[in-house]
Parts: C-alpha cells; structure tokens; sequence
C-alpha cells in the first residue's frame, strides 16, 4: 500500500506507485518532487548518485501527469523513479564508468537502450549512479567519487561494481534500478545490502549504448525490494535489438504473468561442494531459503573452480584488450588497483585465454546436463555479509584471502556461462546475505517464481535500514 | 572422433614432461617481472618502476588460475565457447 498519504513513500514499491500514479492518487510530479529531496537529503551518506537528471525528470514526471489528466491510459511502471550505473549512456552527460578517464568523453547523445525502454513504460531516469572503475571491481570503492555506502551500516562496503545501485535501492532512495554483472557486479551489491537482483540469462537485455567491460560475460539487469518489481522491470526491458550483436533474436517471454504460480512442480537442489558456504551466515542463509523450499536435495556442479579461474583469466584478458590504448595514454589516471590488474591482463598469453574459451564450452555443456534432473540451483551469492569499506582481506575457512577478487568466488562459474540468476535477501541480523537462484537459460520466469513464493512466506526481504 | 575431457583423458596428461601447474609454482619471480617488462615494451605501454611489483603479482594471480584451467585436459577438437559464424 502506497505510504504517499503519510507523506513518505521511501519504501514503497514501483508497482504500488505506478498503480497509485495511474489512479491518479498520487501525480508523477509529486512522486519525482518527493524523490529528488530525498536524493538531496539522504545521498550525501550514501554516496550512491554520480549524477541527478531532476529537470528531465520533472519534464517527463509533467508530461504522465498531463496524460492522465486527459483520461489517457498510463503504462504498467507510470512515475516509477529510477537510476541507472553511470556506466549506461544518459542523453547529456559523460558515461563514466567510473573512471576519470571518460569524464573528457563528449555527453552521451542518446539514452541506452534499457533506459528508453523503461521510460517507455512509464519509469522516470532521476540520475547516474556510482560504481567500481570500469567495473573491474566487487568491492562499490572508487577512488574518484568515494565509495557508495551500505545502507544498512555506512562504514562497510556496498559491493561492486554496482555499488551505486545497491545502495540507492537498498537505502530507499529509488525503489528501481539498473546495472551490470559481468562476474556477479549485481549479485554482490544485492547480497550485501540487502535487496533483490536479477541477471538474466547472456544475450536476453540489450546492452546497446553502455560502456562494455568484458565483451563475452557483460550481462544487464535490474534491482528492486520486491521480486514483482523485478520481473515488472524485466518485462518492460526484454525484446530484440540489433545494435548490440549478441542481444537474442527471441519474443519476449513475460514473467509477471507467472509470479503467483508458486512453487509446485518444481525440482530446486542445493549446490554442493564448491559452493558450501565458508561463514555461518553463508550456511544460515542458503538452510532457511533451501528449508522453505523442502529442497533437500544437493546437487554437484562439476569443476567449479575451475571454471572460476577460466572466467579470471578471460575477463582480465578481455577487459585488457577494451583498455589497451587508453594503458598507453592514461595509465597515471586509472585506480592504480584497476590499472595494475588491467595490465596483467594484457600480458596473459593468449593460448591460455583460448584454452579457458574451450573450457568453458565443456564446462557449459556439463551443468545443461544438471538442467535435465532439476529446475533450479541454490547458492551463496556472496561468502560473507558487508566487509568494511576499506578492507583488504578475509578470513574464509581460517584462510586469508583478498576481498577485492573474492566476493564474486560463487558469482563468477555461473555468470561464466550465462545462466540466470535471481539474488535473493535473507534479512539476517545484523546484515543481510543473499543466496543465488539458479535457472536454466532463458527460465528466469523459474527464478522469478522462486523468489516470488519465497518473499510471500516471509523468508526473503529487503531489509528496511534505519537511516 | 571425440574424445572425452576430463578426468578420463589425464593418462594423456600424465605423460606430458611438466604439468602446468608445477610449471606455475616452480616459476621463479623474476621470470614474470621479466615478463612483465619485456612484454609491456611489447605492446608499447611505458611502466612506471614503481608499478611492476603490483603488476607482476597479478600476472602471477592470473598464472595460478591459468594453471588450472591449463592442467585440464581437453580433446583436440574442443571448440572455444565463442564460435564465429559467417
């Protein structure tokens, strides 16, 4: 139920605004008014907004609002705000992708793909968000703009690359957005703060006019505090699109239209392993969600870890590529941790990148298999809650080992492989963790479904911080 | 004719003179700080003294994990995941 008459709709969700919009309780202009004071008030703790796009907010906010004065019908997400990671291109401004370096690009001349479609659906852009450099990074630190904050404890870390878009979502700022998981840049800023993330299946979201960071494993997706308003976001971003090569040529299969479904039917195992959790809360996390679901079943997804390192090695190697000349002219102005890392990737031979490639055909051939005996996989989304922004290692099973490049350990041999995936919030005390749904291709409706029935008995929720 | 991957295909490996992952391990450092700056002459990026010793051990975090991708056998015909088609 929309909070609006209370005067604070923070934590509501798109589809109680949009339907509180489109009954015209509530204008779209109020809506964005509500929320750029918010952004003002609230984003200096946060640090999650690289930019805010208030009059073209206000202008489209207007314009809805004029549409349903006139008894027009308003589309299913009608002044819904929402923010993108400031690495899709926003008509007007410099896409950053987090660095300095694109901060001398000329200003975007047209919004991304994603951005048009969901304003085609009624949401409203209300600004850029903050990320890791070049998304090379699962951490939300930036040595440019400061780190986005988790809203749940401001002195730990927000989880990258999609840290801005954690933090804004999870701190009730905008109750949708977007961003990019290439290793798991939306499942990590979903567990660590608490909300829900979709990465779909590679090739189903065009990734047309965003700023790329590794060709083959770039994925797009959103982050809500709801599963209905993820698949609401989905559904409106799904369909063809030939400016970007690997976008598939499949019709659109709506989800919202499955949610209530439940989950009858469907065989769910808990991935064993490789992917037993290494804390307590880990554990904690996966037992009460595979506990709801009576999947008592473990399942194993055969070389891992192997596939982690494959996945490694191809994004160091490929994103170096993306960076090559830019390593020539601006080296000094890269994060010196992207920079280094970077940089090693442009050493990596390339007979070993091409080993990894045919590994990863092997590999993706294997887990379909796993597809053929059950409907979906449980998984850790991150080893651990929020880590302090700052810290540079952790203890896993009494090994020390180096956050920046572990936090996507059980993230990275499913993206590697395009496989979708819906991040689900354990709200644990006193930080929450978030475990992987795992579906086939092209079965996120399987995942949404899954989230869906798991949020309805009170097992999975985004957490409200006390901010 | 297809040959399995894996484990069933490891005789083959055993056979090899050095796997990779001792090869990774026995890999003394200087060599990848050597690597490191005969490659970057290679490719015309110009090091700052000051950044080899970070870039060496990444070089050397990417080797480990190349190790072991490289010390699974895979069968000749393997194809890479990304197939161009005409």
């Amino acid at each position: 139920m929309l909070e609006t008459a209370a005067g604070d709709f923070t934590w509501d969700s798109a589809a109680s605004i949009a339907a509180a919009v489109a009954a015209g309780r509530v204008g779209a202009t109020h809506i964005i008014e509500a929320t750029l004071a918010r952004i003002r008030e609230r984003d200096p703790l946060l640090n999650s907004f690289t930019a805010v796009t208030e009059r073209r907010a206000l202008a489209r906010a207007l314009a809805l609002d004029e549409a349903r004065t006139k008894g027009e019908r308003l589309p299913p997400l009608a002044g819904v705000p929402f923010a993108v990671k400031n690495l899709f291109d926003v008509a007007g401004l410099p896409t950053l992708a987090g660095s300095k370096i694109n901060r001398d690009l000329p200003p975007a001349a047209r919004d991304a793909a994603l951005i048009e479609r969901l304003e085609a659906a009624g949401a409203i852009l209300v600004g850029a968000l903050n990320m890791g450099e070049y998304a090379y990074d699962f951490t939300g630190e930036n040595i440019h703009d400061g780190p986005s904050r988790n809203p749940h404890d401001l002195d730990r870390m927000s989880g990258g690359s999609s840290g801005g878009s954690g933090s804004a979502v999870g701190g009730g700022l905008v109750p949708l957005a977007l961003g990019s998981d290439t290793n798991g840049s939306i499942r990590v800023p979903s567990s660590l703060c608490g909300i829900f993330g979709l990465k779909p299946t590679y090739g189903r979201l065009t990734r047309a006019r965003t700023f790329p960071f590794v060709a083959s494993l770039d994925h797009l997706g959103p982050f809500a505090r709801t599963t209905r308003d993820l698949a609401l976001a989905y559904d409106a971003m799904q369909g063809f699109d030939p400016d970007d090569p690997v976008c598939a040529d499949r019709v659109a299969q709506p989800t919202v239209p499955h949610l209530d479904k439940g989950t009858d039917g469907l065989r769910v195992a808990v991935a064993a392993g490789y992917f037993k959790g290494k804390t307590a809360e880990a554990v904690a996390a996966v037992d009460s969600v595979a506990s709801a679901l009576g999947a008592n079943r473990d399942i194993d997804i055969p070389q891992a870890e192997r596939a982690r390192s494959a996945a490694f090695i191809i994004t160091a190697s490929e994103g170096a590529s993306l960076h090559l000349n830019r390593l020539r002219t601006r080296a000094r102005d890269y994060d010196p941790a992207v920079r280094d890392r970077l940089i090693a990737g442009a050493i990596t031979q390339a007979s070993l990148v091409i080993k990894a490639q045919k590994f990863r055909r092997w590999y993706r051939e294997q887990v379909l298999k796993l597809f053929e005996k059950v409907d979906a996989i449980l998984a850790p989304a991150t080893p651990c809650t929020a880590p302090l922004i700052g810290q540079q290692t952790f203890k896993l099973e009494d090994v020390e080992l180096p956050v920046r490049a572990n936090l996507g350990l059980y993230t990275q041999p499913i993206s590697f492989i395009g496989l979708p995936v819906v991040a689900v919030p354990v709200p644990l005390a006193p930080l929450p963790i978030a475990v992987q749904i795992i579906a086939a291709p092209w079965r996120e409706d399987v995942g949404l479904r899954i989230a869906h029935a798991l949020e309805a008995q009170g097992v999975v929720a985004a957490p409200r911080p006390a901010l | 004719m297809k040959r399995k991957a894996g484990r069933k295909a490891r005789s083959a490996r055993a056979k090899r003179p050095r796997s990779a992952r001792a090869a990774a391990k026995t890999r003394p450092e200087n060599s990848t700080d050597a690597l490191v700056g005969a490659s970057a002459q290679a490719l015309g990026l110009t090091l700052d003294p000051a950044w080899h010793k970070s870039i060496a051990f990444n070089l050397r975090l990417i080797l480990r994990h190349a190790a072991l991708v490289d010390e699974f056998a895979l069968p000749d015909d393997a194809e890479p995941a990304p197939v161009f088609h005409a």
